[in-house]
């Protein structure tokens, strides 16, 4: 009830209906979005390939989740700063909608896990070995594809 | 045989009817559709960014296109099937919208700026391999190449919104 009063007051400020109003605005932020969502998933499969070790086993975990986890955390920000102005836009579209919430719940989800299990790695030394990381890899290379499917089923539902 | 008619004999497909009668089909065509460019997109990146000048997970430029490119093709694939896919549901529409044309020309661009790299700066590669920054043909490559695909996906998120849809 309270999230959707808010998505109606939401909807009628100035500001929701000039992002509506300016037919560019939703499809240039939506292609933000998507090329903000190529730099996690071109991110995250490389270090998660690598500490699967299914690639470049020659370069030492650290230095590959070094690279690219800094990536990760930029990507997120504009990710989350673009699909604000979605919502504010659009907000029945997404607020009322469960696959919306799914989605953030899964977004939430790989947050914590790349925050629990790929930040300590930042500080790993390229001798260590790395700790058995194929299942977490596995799982948050296809959490990251869930959420994509999310995405995308949001403007259908 | 007209264009038109064609493209009206593609329409008239059993496949094109089933991913328009099928409510969940082009949902998830489409969504196959973004992993597939975010999976070209971001990696490509990489190597873009590389060849540009900007250091990778390791320092050999060869060595990071045979280690990524396999993984671009593929996807790029995926990209190609789910997008003719979507193309056949609605062959007369997507054929006259010029989002969708500007976007198959920018691929064709990203193609010969490619071609053109494989057959001038990646042939003397072992010359400039592990050089950061490396020659101004590797970084005019990779630059071009970042410029195209991100156009390429703008395109392509347009077309969502001018397409006159016919079912």
């Amino acid at each position: 009830m309270f999230i959707q009063s808010f998505g109606e007051w939401l909807y009628d400020t100035p500001i929701s209906t000039t992002f509506r109003d300016i037919t560019w605005v939703i499809p240039a932020v939506q292609s933000i979005h998507i090329l903000a969502i190529a730099v996690v998933i071109g991110s995250a499969l490389v270090s998660e390939l690598r500490l699967a070790g299914l690639i470049a086993t020659d370069e030492a975990p650290g230095n590959v989740v070094r690279r690219y986890l800094p990536w990760i955390w930029r990507a997120l920000i504009v990710l989350l700063a673009s699909g604000t102005l979605l919502i504010v836009a659009e907000p029945a579209r997404t607020l009322g909608n469960t696959i919306f919430w799914v989605k953030m719940a899964l977004v939430l989800g790989a947050f914590v896990l790349t925050m629990a299990f790929r930040r300590p790695l930042l500080a790993a030394q390229a001798g260590d070995s790395a700790t058995p990381a194929k299942p977490i890899a596995l799982l948050l290379l296809a959490v990251w594809v869930v959420v994509i499917f999310c995405g995308r089923f949001i403007a259908y539902t | 045989m007209s264009l038109e008619t064609t493209l009206q004999q593609i329409y008239d497909l059993p496949i094109s009817a089933s991913i328009r009668e099928n409510v969940n089909a082009f949902p998830l065509i489409e969504s196959l559709h973004v992993l597939a460019i975010t999976l070209v997109f971001g990696t490509i990146l990489i190597v873009d960014l590389r060849l540009v000048g900007v250091a990778a997970h390791r320092r050999s430029a060869d060595r990071l296109i045979r280690e990524l490119l396999p993984y671009t093709w593929v996807a790029f694939a995926l990209a190609v099937i789910s997008g003719v896919l979507m193309f056949v549901s609605n062959a007369p529409a997507y054929a006259a919208n010029l989002e969708f044309q500007l976007k198959l020309v920018a691929i064709a661009l990203a193609g010969v700026n490619m071609a053109i790299f494989h057959s001038t700066a990646h042939r003397r590669i072992a010359d400039w391999d592990t050089d950061l920054p490396p020659p101004a043909a590797s970084r005019v490559s990779g630059f071009l190449s970042l410029a195209l695909w991100t156009v390429v996906i703008v395109l392509g998120r347009w077309i969502g919104f001018t397409l006159d849809v016919l079912f």
